[in-house]
């Protein structure tokens, strides 16, 4: 059985390459996007089964993308992870109908976090 | 992609588009190379890695504490600049953004990235005070660094302009372009300044806020052009006028 596709949008690129190691390790394939431009792209072609998505990104926001991602009836529906160092500012219900399944903090979350975030949405 | 318009409420709107309370923009500002380091020992912790994987850790875990360490200097002399004695002197800025490019190419290089500097034709000379002109473009190239592209290289450049009175010293990135809505914000800070100026989403605006602080205390201010492929953040000081008379 192919391993589920997760996309991780995180501009810092030391943390995307922690997140994708967390989750490599836990049995999951991962691409990173470094700006909402680039994970626009990435969706249409590879339609991951979740995304990972830092807040304050480079060009745009999160938020860009979210609406950007509702626009469109295909790829609206994939979960979204937000991992985020505004975690605390954020409330789910806020977020929920954009495809936000999961807030995490960034600066609180241990390792094994983000993969029990990815699996309770799959 | 299949096009699928709703009318929904706007996301995002607000959470960072007033005034940032300095210790607010502070904390937010040290979190984010705080939870990196964090991570990373974490990390290191679970102890399944390779020496060299080990090893290449450690210097990012050092790099991103030198890069919070760096903010919380600024912040210290930026609350001191008022009872703070420095003066203003000629500047040989070209020798200023070299020892600069040295100092930063370590950082710069464990991202993956390089910067460099692009000298002027000719000898300059401009009146500032080192120190706070190195952390204004300390500060901006450390902003560069997020939002270049990997395969591209940050430039620290050197104009004059008005006739030779004023010398702008840039620091350009290669990479996506600021939004039309970001760069109104962030022109109307700028023209508002001293205020927390919006430097890319990712900043409260803290840095740009401190560089502004240590412009004015050298008679000189900030500012930003944008381009298509990315953004040049800059300081504008007068230049001395010790050349001419040789």
């Amino acid at each position: 059985m192919k391993k589920p596709l997760i996309l991780i949008v995180e501009d810092d690129a030391w943390m995307a390459e922690r997140h994708a190691r967390n989750l490599e390790k836990a049995g999951f394939r991962t691409r990173i996007s470094p700006h909402a431009i680039d994970a626009i792209v990435a969706i249409d072609e590879m339609r991951p089964d979740a995304i990972v998505l830092d807040v304050l990104l480079t060009g745009s926001t999160a938020f860009a993308l979210l609406h950007e991602l509702q626009s469109y009836s295909d790829i609206g529906f994939i979960p979204v992870i937000l991992c985020t160092n505004l975690a605390t500012e954020i409330s789910i219900e806020d977020v929920s109908p954009y495809g936000v399944k999961r807030v995490l903090d960034k600066a609180t979350m241990e390792p094994d976090d983000l993969p029990a975030a990815v699996r309770s949405v799959l | 992609m299949s096009v699928k318009r709703e009318g929904r409420k706007q996301l995002g709107v607000g959470l960072f588009d007033g005034q940032v309370p300095p210790l607010i923009a502070a904390a937010h500002e040290l979190k984010s190379p705080l939870a990196l380091v964090r991570q990373l020992a974490l990390s290191l912790e679970a102890g399944d890695l390779s020496p060299s994987e080990s090893q290449r850790m450690l210097r990012q875990i050092s790099l991103t504490s030198e890069r919070a360490l760096r903010l919380t200097n600024d912040l210290t002399r930026s609350a001191r600049l008022d009872d703070a004695m420095f003066t203003l002197e000629p500047i040989n800025p070209q020798q200023l953004c070299e020892d600069i490019v040295q100092e930063l190419q370590p950082l710069f290089n464990a991202y993956g990235r390089n910067v460099r500097f692009v000298p002027h034709r000719h000898p300059l000379l401009l009146v500032g005070n080192r120190d706070l002109l190195r952390r204004i473009i300390m500060n901006f190239s450390d902003n560069a660094l997020h939002y270049a592209e990997s395969d591209s290289a940050v430039e620290i450049q050197i104009r004059a302009f008005n006739a030779g009175q004023m010398i702008r010293l840039g620091v350009r990135d290669y990479g996506p372009a600021l939004s039309s809505d970001m760069w109104k914000t962030l022109q109307s800070k700028l023209a508002k300044a001293p205020q927390s100026v919006h430097a890319r989403p990712q900043s409260s605006g803290l840095g740009l806020y401190v560089a502004s602080q240590f412009a004015d205390a050298m008679n000189g201010k900030i500012g930003v052009t944008r381009h298509r492929d990315g953004a040049t953040f800059y300081v504008d000081l007068g230049a001395s006028r010790q050349l001419s008379l040789l």
